[in-house]
């Protein structure tokens, strides 16, 4: 049964996926729309740069926890880049070209906002070129464009076409977790094309509940007195969020059989609680009024902030938990 | 007419340069565009080609369970754990106990063998295969543990093994039938529920033809190629 087979690990790797691609997307809508640059300080370009990489490795770490031959012989692994008509292969192939772009951004926003930095890891290398005669040599044998020093590097235009690349990758990898599940006929629930659009905008969602509520507020509390449009767009994916996890379970009802049952495992089961009190509670209903609030008034306050970010979070995690352990199988 | 079509497509072309000019003035938009084209690609590209299954594979073998003669012992389940070497408590067969009372019958299900067999395609390992005689495959050196098809399986024929971390199924103890042999469930079926045979041998073929035999579940459309029930009453 489909429950058996894949349990926590991969409910919170479709969150981990989810959350790290939201909070990319924030930050490179920040960045492309030059929003991230109308003032010196934009945490949540930096929060989304500096966690989507760590967010997305942790979740892929946890996958291939869950393999079993794969995980005690890596060397299986590669085989899974193979098979073109799987989900699976192909989000592997999106989850390898976005990692690497996740640490890259976020390489180039610590080398671009922390100088410091940069003085610091020159005058280490200084150091070591001093030691080993080879490496300033090994310097020398690089084409001259590469050879570029930090401080003159187009950051801009080279996070401009990082950030492009990427949302691409960002919007693939959030839709891949649906579509994961939404091709497995054995289980009616999750069969369903608006699996794929609702874990889209899970994780737009948590991506600003994450990159925008939580660590904007934390960083820089008066943030909500500069961008008094955000509370409006936050509502807006937490309502579309609201509608498609009602259509969803709607139409599982209404479709009868196992997936009615799965539904009403969710509704009215054992965990309708977990259901109705943190994800419609607590992640849903809570942020919604806190924004409303918030936009009305053109601020936030900091301890809402920070509850309606950790809200949407934990929402984006239990629902792609319920919708893994509801999984009920076709009855033979 | 024909001038008022054309007033109409330069009409469409204006509104679409209009469109377009607005389009890139507006970075915002565009990236909300790309961001809802992207999605509707990605969405519905995805449904379209995994909704169209690959081209179904023919199988050589049939085997027939006529559910009016199983009792239920579990025989062929037993058979089938010595013979691959299984725990009690993990088997490639399950016997599921139908109706109550005096209608009570039974029903053993494992791998079907499907001509458009999900397992297959979701392998992304490519662990998973076809035979060229239709009977569908594990390569246990090649699965690496993921467990898709264990989850993409509607008969749940599939058992995953912690000890190896592979997936495995009924293989219709292939080594034996391609000699001219027999499963070891139908080997060991008591009341000779199970008859196994060529698609075109004289036995499998008249029972084919009777008409009595039917597929699981054909409503999920994953196609068995191999397991053919004959249901009570039938």
């Amino acid at each position: 049964m489909a429950e058996h087979h894949w349990g926590w690990l991969i409910a919170i790797y479709l969150f981990l996926g989810g959350m790290g691609a939201g909070s990319f997307m924030m930050a490179a809508v920040f960045e492309l729309s030059g929003l991230r640059y109308e003032h010196d300080f934009c945490p949540t370009a930096m929060a989304g740069a500096g966690v989507s990489g760590p967010l997305i490795l942790v979740g892929v770490l946890l996958l291939v926890f869950d393999l079993g031959a794969g995980l005690r012989e890596p060397w299986r692994i590669p085989l899974m880049f193979t098979n073109f008509g799987s989900v699976m292969t192909w989000g592997i192939w999106i989850l390898t070209l976005f990692l690497p772009i996740c640490f890259l951004y976020g390489l180039l926003e610590l080398m671009h906002n922390q100088p410091g930095i940069m003085v610091w890891v020159r005058k280490r290398l200084r150091l070591l070129a001093r030691r080993w005669r080879f490496l300033p040599r090994l310097w020398r044998l690089l084409p001259r464009p590469l050879r570029v020093m930090p401080e003159v590097l187009p950051y801009r235009w080279i996070k401009r076409i990082v950030c492009g690349a990427g949302i691409v990758l960002a919007v693939g990898t959030a839709v891949y977790t649906g579509v994961l599940l939404s091709v497995v006929k054995a289980v009616p629930l999750w069969n369903t094309p608006i699996l794929p659009a609702l874990f889209l905008v899970s994780a737009i969602s948590t991506g600003m509940g994450l990159s925008f509520d939580l660590a904007a507020t934390l960083a820089l509390p008066e943030i909500h007195r500069r961008y008094t449009a955000m509370p409006l767009v936050h509502m807006f994916f937490i309502g579309l969020e609201v509608v498609l996890l009602a259509l969803f379970l709607i139409v599982s009802l209404s479709r009868g059989g196992e997936a009615a049952e799965s539904a009403r495992l969710i509704l009215i089961g054992n965990r309708s609680v977990v259901f109705w009190v943190l994800v419609i509670g607590f992640g849903m209903v809570y942020p919604f009024m806190v924004h409303v609030y918030a936009f009305a008034r053109h601020s936030h306050g900091f301890l809402s902030g920070i509850l309606s970010g950790a809200g949407i979070v934990i929402a984006g995690l239990f629902v792609r938990y319920l919708i893994v352990a509801a999984a009920i199988p076709i009855t033979m | 007419m024909g001038q008022g079509h054309e007033h109409q497509a330069v009409d469409a072309a204006e509104q679409s340069i209009i469109t377009a000019n607005s389009i890139a003035t507006s970075r915002r938009t565009f990236l909300k565009a790309g961001l809802t084209g992207g999605l509707l690609v990605a969405v519905g590209g995805g449904w379209l080609s995994l909704s169209q299954a690959l081209s179904k594979v023919q199988s050589e073998f049939v085997l027939i369970i006529d559910l009016n003669k199983c009792v239920g012992c579990r025989a062929c389940e037993k058979a089938c754990n010595q013979r691959n070497d299984l725990p009690e408590d993990k088997s490639f067969i399950r016997v599921l106990a139908k109706g109550e009372g005096q209608d009570r019958w039974f029903l053993p299900i494992q791998c079907q063998h499907c001509g458009k067999a999900p397992c297959e395609q979701v392998c992304p390992a490519k662990a998973t295969y076809y035979h060229p005689s239709g009977v569908v495959l594990v390569n246990d050196k090649v699965c690496v543990g993921c467990k898709y098809c264990a989850v993409a399986c509607p008969y749940d024929a599939r058992i995953y093994d912690e000890h190896t971390g592979v997936v495995s199924k009924c293989w219709l103890c292939l080594d034996w039938v391609l000699g001219g042999g027999k499963p070891a469930c139908v080997q060991s079926c008591l009341r000779g529920a199970r008859i196994f045979g060529r698609r075109g041998d004289t036995e499998i073929a008249r029972i084919l033809a009777s008409g009595r035999t039917q597929i699981l579940h054909p409503e999920i459309g994953t196609e068995p190629g191999v397991l053919r029930y004959i249901f009570p009453g039938t």
